[in-house]
């Protein structure tokens, strides 16, 4: 028994006594029996209100009349479970965008690298472009001359064949600099991490520190692993430590297994770029701030040794600059599109699920005016209308925990599994989204505001509600449907704003099935792409040579295959490299004066065959062109138009940065080279056979089963050296999945809510189509009986309907063109002006006004006077 | 609504009654019917307490802990609640009369000049 309980029996006891002893005292006076009880009570007053009052002493009154709305809304939600689900099933939708959209957002920009003091770690950039990458020597300077930084690394990524445990296995990794590791500032797990003396100078350690990923997947998470001697690329290295879990290097999306010494990097690459000036795509570089030092003295020491470097370089450096970006995402490569894009689709998932609240919030509303007649009695009896306000805000707010509640299972399955996905790519991509606890506080959050959001909308008609006037009038609003009310404007709203994502999913699909058919310039159907290293092998420039023509021999002669040939890189890889061309009387050869720059492959013979790049004219390079024969290149038609301004090229010249003189041998067709919603590119073809490259990719058409291809090239490799890596091998189609990886989300992304929103307007317009119909039944009902057509009673009951859906439609559909301009960027080809999209918007839009009145129609054509009439 | 009766008493000031339920507890545990009838006698008929509203006002003391009830027997031989001023209720009579005699002091003397001018 409660204290309250106690307490409670105890009045009661209480009362019964004192109105006995009241009693006794007036017979005692002389009163009749019945007359002095009847006195006593008179006396003692409301005996239920001070049971009541009493009782409200020893209880928290509010707690107790929440509770009972609580279970009233549940009891209401069970009634109509119709209703309920269609609620439930809206919210969780909405507020599941919300949080995944809101997870990726925070796994991605928000939260910064998980290293001590993230906060003065900063990615060190160039001025004139967005891809913060460097020739060595520039970082060297910054890190040697500055006077802000407590320290500076340089640092690659790459992928190094690793020998460990008796196998070789490809890993990401980094080179870096030997002040990477306080940079990051993090302490080992086991062992060491790389310090400064490891970089010291070429050779100086043999140190390699593996990543908590690597140590636990390749080396079983032996807590004797330091010491362990393993072979990289060939080279011996010793595993020195181990990094704590959790960290996987510096780039967000890219999980490094493995950090070696930069100072050895001629011996894992076999180039040696660590004193050249001109090789401005070899390094980035992530830079520590000094504690107290603030941003502008950042930037004034930077320019300043820029300015020093530029003085001293004048050939090298015409234009140097640096800033300083967020750390993470490539600098603002990356990070400017993907935190615009998630800011985007942030604010598209929040008006989404404004959509909804306000489409729950009108069949609320209607809700709310079925019930006028029950609100006006209890207003009537004394109840307050902040309790029953009260009483419909917990109803919503039960939904729309219920809906939180949805949608917390749903975004922990997306988030897991987004974050369980490898890109369809080469490199060790991932999102690290997996959902964090505090994304249950968000959607609780999200999920009352959106409760509260509906709920008060019926507030105006609670409030005003004039109990008289309601039980007079019995209970038939007949001025609903006639004047324009808030929630005709908010249905308008929103089937513009369905309208808008509708567009843009079908500007998107279209983009993408234009992509997927689109001339690439090349044709990946039907070919076989092996890409391996042979650097990762340790071979020299002329044994690499001659292994790749004894490969390209040997591939040749497979059985079903048609072409086959090989470059250093292929069209659509994410590796593409540019050259600047100078026209042939050009003198300076400075990188501002050139022509343009032009995409730049090295590839043997037959790999135009074997690709399916149209020759257009001239010669294929050939074995012949070598490296003591006059330069030659195979161009395409965009080149030609910049450069020549005709169409005869076959034979003209221009000049590379090196001011030689390049011959053109032949003419190809245009193509994309690195993203598939780029323009026409200009692009060159130079024979491998006159520069080498040790990183090649082999290329097979073939009219064979490209599985069997597949095995029979991987067995010729292995025949060939056991100790080569193969880096990717499959066919080429589902190779280029990356390209049109970014089309893919959007389409994806916009298609989900474009459906969504379709699901919101026909709820929304069913809702308020039916509620309209319901309140003038009667009335419309008296039109039928003095004989009014069809055709009348439709105009009168839905004609409102009508005008709302088709203006909501055109406002959306002029906003949806607007903003399908903003896709572009993304998708393939993007255009609202074509008339597949256009046609496709209008029938959607029509077929989802026919579904939502169907029902209110079929019911306006039904009404039949005699039951309506009697039964009022 | 109400009657000539009921115009000529004096409802009772807000907190006023918890007062006089202290002050009819200083003689000692008295149970609900007699406190009642013992603000009736002590105010020669004035304050006439409904006497139901005094039992809300008892529980809202115990809860304050200013008094505490026990079982007992009545004077006419019947088990009753008998309602006991607290130590700490005895302190806060004290507290609570001080402050009353200020308030009516104060209040007489806002009245005084206008009976006067009145005159």
């Amino acid at each position: 028994m409660t204290k309250r309980e106690r307490m409670m029996k105890d009045l009661e006891q209480d009362i019964r006594e004192h109105i006995e002893t009241e009693t006794q005292d007036n017979i005692a006076r002389g009163m009749s029996q019945e007359d002095a009880r009847y006195a006593a009570l008179r006396k003692f007053g409301n005996v239920t209100r001070v049971k009541e009052e009493t009782r409200e002493v020893w209880t928290f009154v509010w707690l107790e009349q929440l509770l009972q709305d609580f279970r009233y809304a549940l009891r209401v939600l069970r009634k109509k479970p119709g209703f309920a689900l269609t609620a439930v099933l809206i919210l969780a939708l909405g507020i599941a965008a919300n949080i995944i959209v809101f997870g990726v957002l925070q796994a991605m920009v928000l939260r910064p690298l998980d290293v001590p003091r993230a906060d003065r770690l900063m990615t060190l950039a160039r001025t004139d472009q967005t891809y913060p990458i460097f020739a060595y020597p520039e970082v060297r300077e910054v890190r040697d001359q500055n006077t802000v930084f407590s320290a500076v690394a340089a640092f690659t990524m790459g992928d190094f064949g690793m020998e460990a445990n008796g196998a070789t296995r490809p890993v990401w990794g980094y080179e870096v600099g030997g002040q990477y590791f306080e940079v990051v500032g993090i302490k080992p797990f086991l062992g060491r991490l790389l310090n400064r003396s490891d970089d010291a100078h070429p050779g100086a350690s043999d140190a390699a520190v593996l990543s908590w990923v690597a140590w636990k997947n390749d080396f079983g998470a032996d807590p004797n692993v330091v010491g362990t001697k393993i072979r990289i690329d060939k080279q011996p290295y010793t595993v020195v430590g181990v990094t704590p879990e959790g960290f996987n290097g510096t780039e967000k999306i890219m999980e490094a297994e493995i950090f070696v010494p930069i100072a050895n990097e001629q011996s894992l690459e076999g180039v040696n770029w660590l004193d050249s000036w001109n090789e401005k795509g070899r390094v980035w570089s992530i830079v520590r701030i000094k504690d107290g030092v603030t941003p502008p003295q950042v930037q004034a020491d930077l320019n300043a040794i820029a300015s020093r470097i530029t003085r001293q370089y004048p050939k090298e450096e015409e234009n140097l600059g640096f800033k300083l970006t967020r750390p993470g995402l490539v600098g603002d490569f990356i990070g400017g599109p993907v935190r615009g894009f998630l800011v985007g689709v942030m604010v598209l998932a929040g008006i989404v699920l404004l959509a909804a609240c306000a489409n729950l919030g009108s069949l609320f509303a209607a809700r709310t005016a079925d019930r006028a007649r029950e609100i006006a009695i209890r207003i009537a009896i004394g109840s307050s209308r902040w309790r029953i306000l009260r009483q419909v805000l917990v109803e919503a707010i039960v939904i729309s925990i219920f809906g939180g509640a949805c949608a917390c299972v749903l975004a922990w399955i997306a988030l897991t599994g987004l974050a369980n996905w490898h890109l369809p790519t080469k490199f060790p991509m991932r999102f690290f989204v997996l959902p964090q606890p505090s994304l249950i506080l968000m959607a609780f959050l999200i999920s009352v505001l959106a409760g509260i959001a509906f709920g008060l909308m019926p507030l105006r008609q609670i409030f005003k509600a004039d109990p008289n006037d309601v039980i007079k009038g019995g209970g038939s609003q007949s001025a609903a449907g006639r004047r324009w009310a808030l929630r005709d404007v908010l249905l308008a709203t929103q089937i513009a704003l369905c309208c808008v994502t509708v567009t843009a999913a079908f500007v998107s699909l279209r983009g993408l099935s234009k992509s997927l058919t689109m001339d690439l310039g090349f044709n990946p159907k039907n070919v076989v792409r092996t890409e391996f290293d042979l650097n990762q092998a340790s071979y020299t420039p002329d044994a690499a040579d001659h292994l790749q023509r004894q490969m390209l021999e040997k591939v040749s002669a497979l059985p079903g295959v048609e072409a086959a040939g090989y470059a250093d890189i292929t069209p659509l890889s994410m590796e593409q490299t540019t050259l600047a061309v100078f026209p042939q009387e050009s003198s300076d050869f400075r990188h501002s004066q050139a022509a343009f720059h032009a995409y730049h492959y090295k590839v043997s013979p037959g790999y135009l065959a074997a690709s399916g790049t149209a020759l257009l004219a001239g010669r294929d390079v050939s074995f012949t062109d070598g490296p003591k024969t006059p330069l030659v290149a195979i161009v395409n038609q965009q080149f030609v138009r910049e450069l020549f301004h005709s169409e005869h090229a076959v034979g003209r010249y221009f000049k590379n940065d090196q001011g030689v003189s390049v011959q053109v041998v032949g003419i190809m067709g245009d193509g994309k080279h690195f993203t598939l919603s780029e323009d026409q590119e200009p692009a060159a073809f130079f024979p491998i056979s006159q520069d080498g490259s040790n990183n090649t990719t082999l290329v097979v058409r073939t009219h064979r089963d490209t599985g069997d291809v597949v095995t029979a090239i991987r067995d010729i490799i292995r025949d060939l050296d056991r100790g080569i890596p193969i880096l990717e091998s499959g066919t080429w189609s589902s190779q280029l999945g990356l390209s049109v990886f970014p089309s893919q989300v959007a389409t994806v992304a916009l298609g989900v809510f474009g459906a969504f929103g379709l699901l919101l307007s026909i709820a929304g317009t069913f809702g308020l189509a039916s509620y309209t119909v319901s309140k003038r039944l009667r009335e419309l009902s008296i039109r039928v009986a003095l004989g009014a057509q069809a055709k009348q009673i439709l105009e009168t009951a839905l004609g409102r309907m009508l005008v709302l859906l088709a203006s909501g439609a055109v406002v959306g559909l002029v906003l949806g063109v607007a903003a399908s301009r903003l896709l572009s960027a993304i998708v393939f080809q993007a255009s609202a002006r074509d008339p597949f999209v256009l046609a496709a918007v209008v029938f959607t839009m029509l077929l989802t006004g026919l579904v939502s009145v169907a029902g209110p129609v079929r019911r306006v054509l039904h009404v039949d006077p005699a039951t309506l009439l009697r039964e009022q | 609504m109400s009657t000539k009766e009921q115009r000529e008493r004096i409802e009772l000031l807000q907190g006023t009654l918890d007062l006089l339920i202290l002050r009819t507890l200083v003689r000692g545990p008295v149970h609900g019917h007699a406190i009642a009838k013992a603000i009736e006698f002590n105010s020669d008929d004035v304050l006439q307490v409904e006497q139901g509203s005094l039992y809300p006002a008892l529980h809202r003391l115990i809860k304050r802990k200013w008094i505490s009830v026990e079982e007992g027997t009545s004077e006419n031989n019947r088990r009753a609640k008998f309602y006991k001023l607290t130590a700490e209720g005895r302190r806060q009579l004290t507290v609570e009369t001080s402050k009353w005699d200020k308030m009516a002091g104060a209040i007489a003397r806002i009245l005084r000049p206008a009976e006067q001018e009145g005159e």
